[in-house]
């Protein structure tokens, strides 16, 4: 009998059966990301139509210049400072003396649930004279700092102490032990969120606007709503995409390897009294300066009897009206778009279907108003007809959001095991038929899950909004942002106050769901 | 009735061959059990019956019907295989109810026959539970019931019992195949424990790196493995060195009717080997020596008894489990090692003198090269 040991290159390859997705997925797996990417791809398109005359204008003659330098000012200070701060506050709770490291850790994630120009808003309440760099960098670090915190607390929690114990015998003092045995695997995980905050910062356009500094997003803005010059303000949001690209490739670079702790570790060294100290401050100052004293700005400026005699209620009724309806309907869509990429990636482990995950992430790293812009230009140009209308505003809110609802759907899918479709098939079931009874079924908690983040991050959203949104149609966000831009910070306060509490609501079911589950286990 | 037949079978994943040339004949209403260490390719191999991986050369055919080839896939729903996988999977967002009735269609008939597995499974009271409440052996003989819903002619078992604790996977396995069995089902086992291949199946297929080692009854598998590393992995073994003797007096074979009694078929002897233990019958397997030349010799330490005229020894340990124990010896003339099973009331004490025999025809391999494994195994699947 021949055994013949050459390569199977070119023979036949088998495959498990749950790779063999139906094409029907692979068609709308591409369509789905063609569709994410197609503002990005526009825009690229767009700005080859800039002639080099122009081009030379806009970059020599014109502020942008000032405004990159601006936004890498702030994206970088704002990054090393989260990074130093973060890896500081996530250490702190993780060697606390407190039993309940969940506790510090859900107050330190606080400042995520509210979006910057709220933060912005409310300090401007207290204190209109604020503007320019000083007060933007401080508050976008206090904002953003979870980024750094939640991945490096989950990534310490993992490793335990016991690298560190062993680097203590090997005569390593307390600070070396920590910098050789713990840093270098931890590292990855600061870096990642450190990267996610620049790229939040370079994005970020409400905060910024309001506290008046000159970044790329408010150059774009400017050029695109004050000037009729667009090439102008697509030349500034490439450079914005640029600079997001640059961050991305340079993390990759630094990420480093890292091992698997054991979950039966031990516990790590509790820090020094003056350590303790230091990280106690650290984490309670994002908290004051991002959440606790906008919240009083905002609380005292609503309380006040003027505010609450000029509110006006049918407005605040309608933005309301279309701040849920448009979030519904960009998180339906939203889902829709990532569950074929979700399938694609989590039943088929190929290059191609590795590639069309990562296409599908990619428009996590663009900024709102970039994506805004881009689909002006876009709608303009092929439908024109959709120009300014809600269609439009949700297709935006999809491409930005896809990659939250791709992100717990491909969790929810790789929840499913292989087997019980397998199982399922063997009874006599078709594919479509495993997808109905089995795997849908079980997916559906993780994916409404997918759903609801969707929704709470539309109703935060803002750049995109106000280029994109028809004319007559306001948000809770954008009322806020015209009113606080016009200096009427009482009339703005219901709308702040409202905004708060819709996206509470969400977050809060989130959570109940969650902590439902852990009890059925 | 169905006769499974596996022939010239190869299947990869991506680069990686996972099944290479099996060819297997499984008789209708036989159980069947593949056995082999891990990763040897038996789970490919139940895939590959069941119609979840697809094959890149050879075929699978059900009496005429071909279910697999390079050309022709069979879909897994359209085999009537039942499959029965390693963690029960249940769907867990099913009760036990609707898990059982998953296959069947809806009504009257449908609660009837649920009603019918349950109580066959032995868990007729426990239809409304969620399989997150189940026990580990409550699960498998939930999967079970599933898998037998339809009434396959073929149920395959992929380590059914692996994560059930001892006394319950023994119990377990001994019911679960005794009901098939009733039900005239052709069963095939995959398992990695040697007790449980041997107890419950007909036809025992060893499996070794994508390739069938050896097929045969269990009996044939034990006391005649056609090589060393089927020798070793199927059972406990004793090795020492010898050279071959082609003695043919009296006997055809080995001229003493050691054991034979005259019939040297009976175990298959071909002649005598001479090593520590003396001149002792042999069976060469698979390989044909000539006189004088070198071999090894392996024996079961089952095969070595107390004999007072026998090899003179001394007892150096004794490792004792409970039912029986092994008992470790030095010959005084060679000091070579071996071990003897006995019965365990009656151990002989640490330094005390023993004598032994044998009292099976040893068995013959290839001397050993550089590589013991891989050199007899290799040579004895590829020739």
């Amino acid at each position: 009998m021949s055994m013949s040991t050459t390569p199977l290159v070119g023979a036949t390859a088998s495959t498990r059966p749950g790779n063999s997705s139906p094409r029907v997925i692979w068609v709308l797996a591409i369509t789905a990301v063609f569709l994410v990417l197609s503002p990005m791809i526009y825009l690229g398109v767009r700005v080859t139509e800039v002639t080099a005359e122009e081009l030379s204008v806009i970059l020599l003659q014109s502020r942008a210049g000032e405004f990159a330098l601006n936004t890498l000012l702030l994206g970088v200070t704002v990054a090393a400072t989260t990074l130093f701060a973060g890896v500081a506050i996530a250490v702190g709770i993780d060697r606390s003396r407190m039993r309940r490291r969940k506790v510090p850790l859900v107050i330190a994630s606080l400042p995520l649930a509210i979006p910057s120009y709220l933060a912005a808003y409310g300090w401007l309440v207290i204190n209109p004279q604020l503007n320019g760099y000083l007060p933007s960098y401080l508050l976008l670090s206090a904002v953003t700092v979870p980024y750094v915190v939640l991945p490096v607390a989950a990534r310490l929690r993992g490793l335990g102490g016991s690298h560190e114990m062993v680097a203590r015998t090997l005569g390593r003092t307390p600070v070396k032990a920590f910098g050789e045995a713990v840093w270098p695997q931890i590292r990855s995980s600061a870096f990642a969120g450190a990267l996610l905050v620049f790229l939040y910062t370079i994005s970020d356009f409400g905060l910024v606007a309001m506290m008046r500094f000159h970044t790329l997003t408010w150059g774009v803005n400017a050029a695109y709503s004050a000037s009729f010059n667009r090439s102008q303000a697509a030349v500034l949001a490439l450079l914005v995409v640029l600079l997001a690209v640059i961050a991305v490739v340079g993390e990759r670079s630094l990420r480093g390897q890292h091992a698997r702790g054991s979950a039966n570790a031990p516990r790590p060294p509790r820090l020094s009294q003056a350590a303790a100290t230091v990280t106690t401050v650290m984490f309670l100052l994002p908290i004051g300066g991002g959440v606790l004293l906008p919240f009083v700005g905002l609380g005292v400026r609503l309380g006040q009897a003027e505010t609450l005699r000029a509110i006006d209620w049918p407005r605040l009724l309608e933005a309301t009206g279309w701040t849920v309806l448009v979030a519904i309907l960009s998180a339906i869509t939203a889902t829709a778009i990532a569950l074929p990429i979700a399938a694609v990636a989590s039943r088929v482990r190929t290059r191609a279907s590795r590639l069309i995950e990562s296409l599908g992430y990619l428009s996590h790293a663009l900024p709102g108003i970039v994506v805004g812009l881009s689909l002006v230009f876009l709608s303009l140009r092929v439908v024109p007809a959709l120009y300014q209308t809600l269609a439009v505003l949700v297709f935006g809110y999809t491409v930005l959001f896809a990659s939250k609802a791709l992100g717990t759907s491909r969790a929810a899918l790789d929840g499913v095991p292989v087997t019980l479709s397998m199982v399922a098939r063997t009874l006599g079931e078709t594919p479509f038929g495993v997808w109905r009874r089995i795997t849908l079924p079980l997916a559906l908690p993780s994916i409404a899950v997918g759903a609801l983040l969707v929704m709470v991050s539309t109703m935060k959203e803002l750049p995109a909004t106000l280029i994109l949104r028809p004319t007559g149609v306001n948000t809770l966000a954008t009322e806020l942002w015209s009113r606080t831009v016009a200096l009427e910070y009482g009339a703005a306060a219901p709308y702040a106050a409202i905004l708060v509490v819709v996206a509470a609501l969400p977050a809060m079911f989130l959570g109940a769901v969650r902590s439902d589950r852990g009890e059925a286990r | 009735m169905t006769t499974l037949t596996v022939s010239n079978l190869d299947v990869s994943y991506g680069p990686r061959p996972a099944l290479r040339d099996v060819s297997v004949v499984v008789p209708s209403g036989s159980v069947v059990a593949v056995l082999g260490p891990s990763g040897c390719g038996k789970t490919t191999l139940l895939m590959a019956l069941a119609g979840l991986v697809t094959v890149e050369s050879g075929d699978i055919t059900s009496g005429s019907r071909v279910l697999s080839s390079a050309t022709e896939h069979v879909a897994p729903e359209r085999r009537g295989i039942g499959w029965v996988p390693q963690d029960s999977s249940l769907f867990p967002h099913l009760s036990v109810r609707d898990n059982i009735g998953f296959a069947l269609p809806r009504g009257q008939s449908q609660r009837a026959r649920i009603e019918q597995l349950a109580e066959l499974v032995g868990l007729a009271d426990f239809l409304d539970r969620m399989p997150a409440s189940l026990s580990g052996g409550q699960a498998q003989r939930v999967a079970l019931a599933r898998a037998l819903a339809v009434k396959p002619e073929v149920v395959l078992l992929d380590e059914p019992f692996a994560a059930l604790d001892t006394v319950l996977r023994h119990s377990l396995a001994r019911e679960v195949v005794s009901l098939l069995r009733e039900s005239d089902t052709t069963t095939v086992l995959v398992t990695h424990d040697r007790e449980e291949a041997l107890d419950l199946a007909d036809i025992v297929v060893v499996m070794d790196r994508g390739r069938v080692a050896q097929v045969g009854s269990p009996r044939e598998i034990y006391e005649a493995p056609l090589t060393a590393w089927v020798a070793s992995f199927v059972g406990d073994t004793v090795e020492l060195e010898g050279l071959w003797q082609d003695t043919a007096l009296e006997c055809r074979a080995c001229g003493a009717k050691e054991f034979c009694e005259g019939e040297p078929d009976r175990y298959g002897c071909s002649g005598h080997v001479e090593c520590a233990l003396g001149n002792i019958a042999a069976s060469a397997q698979g390989f044909e020596p000539g006189q004088g030349q070198a071999v090894r010799v392996v024996l079961r330490p089952e095969w070595i008894v107390p004999s007072p005229d026998g090899v003179p020894s001394t007892v150096k340990a004794v490792s004792y489990a409970g039912h029986d124990a092994l008992v470790e010896l030095s010959l005084q003339t060679s000091q070579a090692a071996v071990r003897a099973r006995m019965a365990a009331p009656f151990l002989p004490a640490v330094g005390s003198p023993f004598g032994v025999a044998v009292r099976h025809p040893a068995l013959v391999f290839p001397a050993p090269n550089a590589d013991r494994w891989a050199e007899s195994n290799v040579e004895r699947v590829s020739q």
